[in-house]
Protein backbone atom coordinates (compact mmCIF):
# COMPACT_ATOMS: atom_id res chain seq x y z
CA UNK A 1 0.00 0.00 0.00
CA UNK A 2 1.52 3.03 -0.91
CA UNK A 3 2.32 5.73 1.93
CA UNK A 4 0.93 9.36 2.39
CA UNK A 5 4.24 10.77 1.81
CA UNK A 6 2.39 14.30 2.40
CA UNK A 7 0.07 14.79 5.24
CA UNK A 8 -1.73 17.69 6.76
CA UNK A 9 -0.17 19.02 9.81
CA UNK A 10 -2.30 20.66 11.71
CA UNK A 11 -1.52 21.23 15.35
CA UNK A 12 0.57 24.18 15.02
CA UNK A 13 -2.36 26.41 13.12
CA UNK A 14 -4.63 25.32 15.96
CA UNK A 15 -2.64 26.73 19.08
CA UNK A 16 -0.33 29.28 17.36
CA UNK A 17 -2.00 32.46 16.90
CA UNK A 18 0.12 35.43 16.86
CA UNK A 19 -2.31 37.77 16.54
CA UNK A 20 -6.05 38.31 17.05
CA UNK A 21 -6.85 37.61 13.93
CA UNK A 22 -7.82 34.30 11.64
CA UNK A 23 -5.67 32.45 10.03
CA UNK A 24 -7.00 30.77 6.92
CA UNK A 25 -6.46 27.85 5.15
CA UNK A 26 -5.33 27.94 1.44
CA UNK A 27 -6.61 25.49 -0.74
CA UNK A 28 -3.61 23.77 -1.95
CA UNK A 29 -2.95 20.64 -5.00
CA UNK A 30 -0.55 18.75 -4.59
CA UNK A 31 1.18 16.59 -7.51
CA UNK A 32 4.19 14.65 -7.51
CA UNK A 33 6.59 14.26 -10.30
CA UNK A 34 9.11 12.06 -11.23
CA UNK A 35 11.89 14.04 -9.27
CA UNK A 36 9.85 16.89 -7.55
CA UNK A 37 6.51 17.92 -5.73
CA UNK A 38 5.22 20.74 -6.91
CA UNK A 39 2.34 22.29 -4.25
CA UNK A 40 0.27 25.24 -5.73
CA UNK A 41 -1.85 27.35 -2.79
CA UNK A 42 -4.57 29.96 -3.88
CA UNK A 43 -3.76 32.52 -1.48
CA UNK A 44 -5.65 35.74 -3.46
CA UNK A 45 -4.45 38.91 -1.84
CA UNK A 46 -1.25 37.96 -0.21
CA UNK A 47 2.00 39.47 -1.70
CA UNK A 48 5.04 37.94 -2.67
CA UNK A 49 7.32 39.53 0.18
CA UNK A 50 4.93 38.49 2.74
CA UNK A 51 4.82 34.59 2.66
CA UNK A 52 7.24 32.93 4.84
CA UNK A 53 8.07 29.25 3.70
CA UNK A 54 9.67 27.39 6.25
CA UNK A 55 10.83 23.55 6.17
CA UNK A 56 12.44 22.35 8.74
CA UNK A 57 12.28 18.19 10.00
CA UNK A 58 10.41 17.23 7.35
CA UNK A 59 7.40 20.21 8.33
CA UNK A 60 6.57 22.49 5.23
CA UNK A 61 4.87 25.66 6.88
CA UNK A 62 3.17 28.53 4.55
CA UNK A 63 2.53 31.61 6.17
CA UNK A 64 1.45 34.37 3.97
CA UNK A 65 0.63 37.70 6.06
CA UNK A 66 -2.45 39.85 4.56
CA UNK A 67 -3.57 42.84 6.07
CA UNK A 68 -6.63 43.07 6.94
CA UNK A 69 -9.08 45.10 5.53
CA UNK A 70 -9.67 48.87 6.50
CA UNK A 71 -12.94 50.15 7.38
CA UNK A 72 -14.24 53.78 6.72
CA UNK A 73 -16.36 52.25 3.86
CA UNK A 74 -19.64 50.20 4.58
CA UNK A 75 -19.80 46.81 3.24
CA UNK A 76 -22.80 45.74 1.15
CA UNK A 77 -21.47 42.31 0.78
CA UNK A 78 -18.79 39.84 2.26
CA UNK A 79 -18.09 36.50 0.85
CA UNK A 80 -14.43 35.91 2.22
CA UNK A 81 -12.61 36.38 4.79
CA UNK A 82 -9.32 38.55 4.64
CA UNK A 83 -6.50 37.59 7.13
CA UNK A 84 -3.92 35.37 7.06
CA UNK A 85 -3.03 32.35 5.39
CA UNK A 86 -1.43 29.54 7.52
CA UNK A 87 -0.85 25.48 6.71
CA UNK A 88 1.31 23.42 7.47
CA UNK A 89 2.97 19.69 5.70
CA UNK A 90 4.56 16.93 6.89
CA UNK A 91 7.00 15.80 4.09
CA UNK A 92 7.91 12.03 4.47
CA UNK A 93 9.59 12.43 1.36
CA UNK A 94 13.53 12.75 1.39
CA UNK A 95 13.45 16.67 -0.04
CA UNK A 96 16.66 18.69 -0.97
CA UNK A 97 15.64 21.99 1.12
CA UNK A 98 18.76 23.55 -0.34
CA UNK A 99 16.43 23.82 -3.86
CA UNK A 100 13.11 24.56 -2.70
CA UNK A 101 11.91 26.99 -4.96
CA UNK A 102 9.34 28.86 -4.50
CA UNK A 103 7.30 31.41 -6.95
CA UNK A 104 4.23 33.98 -6.64
CA UNK A 105 1.85 35.06 -9.27
CA UNK A 106 -1.47 35.95 -9.73
CA UNK A 107 -2.25 34.72 -6.24
CA UNK A 108 -1.22 31.65 -6.37
CA UNK A 109 1.53 30.32 -4.57
CA UNK A 110 3.79 27.56 -6.39
CA UNK A 111 6.14 25.59 -4.83
CA UNK A 112 8.84 23.40 -5.53
CA UNK A 113 10.41 20.51 -3.38
CA UNK A 114 12.70 18.48 -4.99
CA UNK A 115 13.57 14.97 -4.46
CA UNK A 116 17.29 14.29 -2.89
CA UNK A 117 18.75 12.05 -4.74
CA UNK A 118 18.12 9.23 -2.43
CA UNK A 119 14.25 9.39 -2.44
CA UNK A 120 14.34 9.65 -6.74
CA UNK A 121 13.05 6.55 -8.62
CA UNK A 122 15.99 4.36 -9.78
CA UNK A 123 16.40 1.84 -12.55
CA UNK A 124 18.37 -1.28 -11.20
CA UNK A 125 20.78 -2.76 -13.63
CA UNK A 126 20.45 -6.53 -12.81
CA UNK A 127 24.45 -8.18 -13.83
CA UNK A 128 24.14 -10.84 -16.26
CA UNK B 1 -17.61 27.77 -1.82
CA UNK B 2 -19.90 24.72 -2.52
CA UNK B 3 -21.72 22.06 0.21
CA UNK B 4 -20.93 19.14 -1.74
CA UNK B 5 -17.95 17.26 -1.58
CA UNK B 6 -15.50 17.65 -4.52
CA UNK B 7 -11.99 15.41 -3.61
CA UNK B 8 -14.26 12.64 -3.43
CA UNK B 9 -14.57 13.11 -7.46
CA UNK B 10 -11.80 12.29 -8.76
CA UNK B 11 -9.85 9.74 -7.05
CA UNK B 12 -9.46 6.24 -7.53
CA UNK B 13 -5.94 6.58 -9.01
CA UNK B 14 -3.84 5.15 -6.41
CA UNK B 15 -3.16 8.86 -4.54
CA UNK B 16 -3.55 6.07 -1.35
CA UNK B 17 -5.40 8.56 0.69
CA UNK B 18 -7.30 6.58 3.78
CA UNK B 19 -11.17 6.90 3.41
CA UNK B 20 -10.25 8.88 7.33
CA UNK B 21 -8.11 11.34 5.71
CA UNK B 22 -10.32 12.32 3.11
CA UNK B 23 -13.09 12.90 5.45
CA UNK B 24 -10.80 14.41 7.94
CA UNK B 25 -9.74 16.71 5.18
CA UNK B 26 -13.25 17.26 4.01
CA UNK B 27 -14.65 18.08 7.19
CA UNK B 28 -12.05 20.76 7.29
CA UNK B 29 -12.42 22.18 4.48
CA UNK B 30 -16.27 22.90 4.57
CA UNK B 31 -15.63 24.31 8.07
CA UNK B 32 -12.98 26.43 7.00
CA UNK B 33 -14.70 27.71 3.53
CA UNK B 34 -17.57 27.84 5.71
CA UNK B 35 -15.60 30.45 7.94
CA UNK B 36 -14.13 32.04 4.72
CA UNK B 37 -17.28 32.49 2.75
CA UNK B 38 -20.18 32.44 4.82
CA UNK B 39 -22.80 33.79 2.25
CA UNK B 40 -20.96 31.65 -0.25
CA UNK B 41 -21.51 28.27 1.48
CA UNK B 42 -24.77 28.54 2.22
CA UNK B 43 -26.38 30.95 -1.35
CA UNK B 44 -24.27 29.43 -4.12
CA UNK B 45 -23.72 25.47 -2.75
CA UNK B 46 -26.51 24.43 -5.64
CA UNK B 47 -25.22 27.24 -8.31
CA UNK B 48 -22.14 26.74 -7.81
CA UNK B 49 -22.08 22.58 -7.90
CA UNK B 50 -18.29 21.27 -9.74
CA UNK B 51 -17.91 24.92 -10.60
CA UNK B 52 -15.69 27.81 -9.78
CA UNK B 53 -17.47 30.67 -8.09
CA UNK B 54 -15.62 33.62 -7.24
CA UNK B 55 -16.36 35.17 -3.61
CA UNK B 56 -16.81 38.84 -3.51
CA UNK B 57 -17.01 41.98 -1.45
CA UNK B 58 -18.87 44.94 -2.45
CA UNK B 59 -18.66 48.11 -0.23
CA UNK B 60 -19.30 51.72 -0.92
CA UNK B 61 -18.34 55.37 -0.01
CA UNK B 62 -20.00 58.43 -0.79
CA UNK B 63 -18.86 58.61 -4.40
CA UNK B 64 -18.06 54.93 -5.37
CA UNK B 65 -19.00 51.56 -5.50
CA UNK B 66 -15.78 49.16 -5.14
CA UNK B 67 -16.52 45.53 -6.02
CA UNK B 68 -13.45 42.87 -5.12
CA UNK B 69 -13.53 39.33 -6.56
CA UNK B 70 -10.71 36.81 -5.25
CA UNK B 71 -9.82 35.12 -8.64
CA UNK B 72 -6.38 33.28 -7.64
CA UNK B 73 -4.91 31.81 -10.44
CA UNK B 74 -7.24 33.61 -13.09
CA UNK B 75 -4.72 35.09 -15.80
CA UNK B 76 -5.70 38.99 -16.74
CA UNK B 77 -6.84 37.98 -20.12
CA UNK B 78 -9.26 35.50 -19.26
CA UNK B 79 -11.12 37.74 -17.50
CA UNK B 80 -14.28 39.77 -18.71
CA UNK B 81 -16.30 42.58 -17.02
CA UNK B 82 -19.27 44.30 -18.59
CA UNK B 83 -21.69 46.74 -16.62
CA UNK B 84 -25.15 46.96 -17.75
CA UNK B 85 -27.15 49.40 -15.94
CA UNK B 86 -26.46 48.45 -12.38
CA UNK B 87 -25.64 44.97 -12.80
CA UNK B 88 -21.74 43.94 -13.14
CA UNK B 89 -20.62 40.65 -14.39
CA UNK B 90 -17.80 39.39 -13.76
CA UNK B 91 -17.04 36.01 -15.78
CA UNK B 92 -13.73 34.56 -17.27
CA UNK B 93 -11.81 31.31 -16.87
CA UNK B 94 -9.27 29.79 -14.40
CA UNK B 95 -6.94 27.67 -16.94
CA UNK B 96 -4.67 24.82 -16.04
CA UNK B 97 -1.87 24.56 -17.90
CA UNK B 98 -1.42 21.69 -20.05
CA UNK B 99 1.66 20.53 -17.57
CA UNK B 100 -0.04 20.69 -14.66
CA UNK B 101 -3.25 19.17 -16.21
CA UNK B 102 -1.12 16.23 -16.93
CA UNK B 103 0.55 15.71 -13.24
CA UNK B 104 -0.65 12.96 -10.85
CA UNK B 105 -2.06 14.75 -7.76
CA UNK B 106 -1.78 13.52 -4.53
CA UNK B 107 -3.99 16.39 -3.25
CA UNK B 108 -6.29 18.40 -5.46
CA UNK B 109 -8.80 21.40 -3.79
CA UNK B 110 -8.95 24.32 -6.37
CA UNK B 111 -10.54 24.12 -9.23
CA UNK B 112 -10.18 24.67 -12.86
CA UNK B 113 -12.98 26.09 -15.27
CA UNK B 114 -15.36 28.98 -16.46
CA UNK B 115 -17.13 31.00 -14.13
CA UNK B 116 -19.56 33.80 -14.41
CA UNK B 117 -20.97 36.23 -11.81
CA UNK B 118 -23.63 38.68 -12.37
CA UNK B 119 -24.42 41.32 -9.40
CA UNK B 120 -26.90 44.12 -8.88
CA UNK B 121 -24.97 47.34 -7.95
CA UNK B 122 -26.48 49.56 -5.73
CA UNK B 123 -28.82 52.51 -7.27
CA UNK B 124 -26.98 55.26 -8.69
CA UNK B 125 -23.89 54.33 -10.05
CA UNK B 126 -22.53 55.36 -13.25
CA UNK B 127 -21.80 53.11 -15.86
CA UNK B 128 -19.67 55.30 -17.32
CA UNK B 129 -17.48 55.46 -14.78
CA UNK B 130 -15.77 52.03 -14.00
CA UNK B 131 -12.20 51.24 -13.49
CA UNK B 132 -10.66 47.94 -12.68
CA UNK B 133 -7.49 46.68 -11.50
CA UNK B 134 -6.02 43.26 -10.88
CA UNK B 135 -3.23 42.07 -8.38
CA UNK B 136 -2.16 39.17 -6.31
CA UNK B 137 -5.18 37.34 -7.86
CA UNK B 138 -7.80 40.18 -6.84
CA UNK B 139 -9.97 42.09 -9.15
CA UNK B 140 -10.79 45.42 -8.04
CA UNK B 141 -13.93 47.29 -10.18
CA UNK B 142 -14.67 50.84 -8.90
CA UNK B 143 -17.69 52.40 -9.97
CA UNK B 144 -18.08 55.99 -9.09
CA UNK B 145 -21.73 57.24 -8.44
CA UNK B 146 -23.48 59.41 -10.56
CA UNK B 147 -23.28 63.16 -8.65
CA UNK B 148 -27.31 63.21 -7.79
CA UNK B 149 -26.41 60.09 -6.23
CA UNK B 150 -23.81 60.88 -3.79
CA UNK B 151 -25.07 61.25 -0.37
CA UNK B 152 -26.21 65.17 0.44
CA UNK B 153 -26.16 66.98 3.55
CA UNK B 154 -29.97 68.45 3.73
CA UNK B 155 -30.09 71.48 6.18
CA UNK B 156 -32.59 71.24 8.38
CA UNK B 157 -33.96 74.71 9.06
CA UNK B 158 -35.81 74.92 12.40
CA UNK B 159 -38.54 76.98 13.16
CA UNK B 160 -38.68 78.98 16.32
Amino acid sequence: MPTETVSEHRTKSETEQTRSGAFFRPNVDIAERQDELVLRADMAGATGDSIDIQFEDGTLTIHARVPERTYGRSLLRQEYGVGDFYRTFRVSEQIDPGRIAAEYREGVLTLRLPKSEAAKPRKIQVAT
Amino acid sequence: MSLIPWLGKQDGNGTGRTTMTELRNEMNRLFDNFIREPFGAIGDSFAAWGQVMPPVEISETDNEVTVKAEIAGVDPKDLDLTVNGDRLTISGEKRESKETKEDSYRQRETRYGRFSRSLQLPAGVDPQQVTAEHANGVLTVRIRKSPQAAAKKIPISTSR
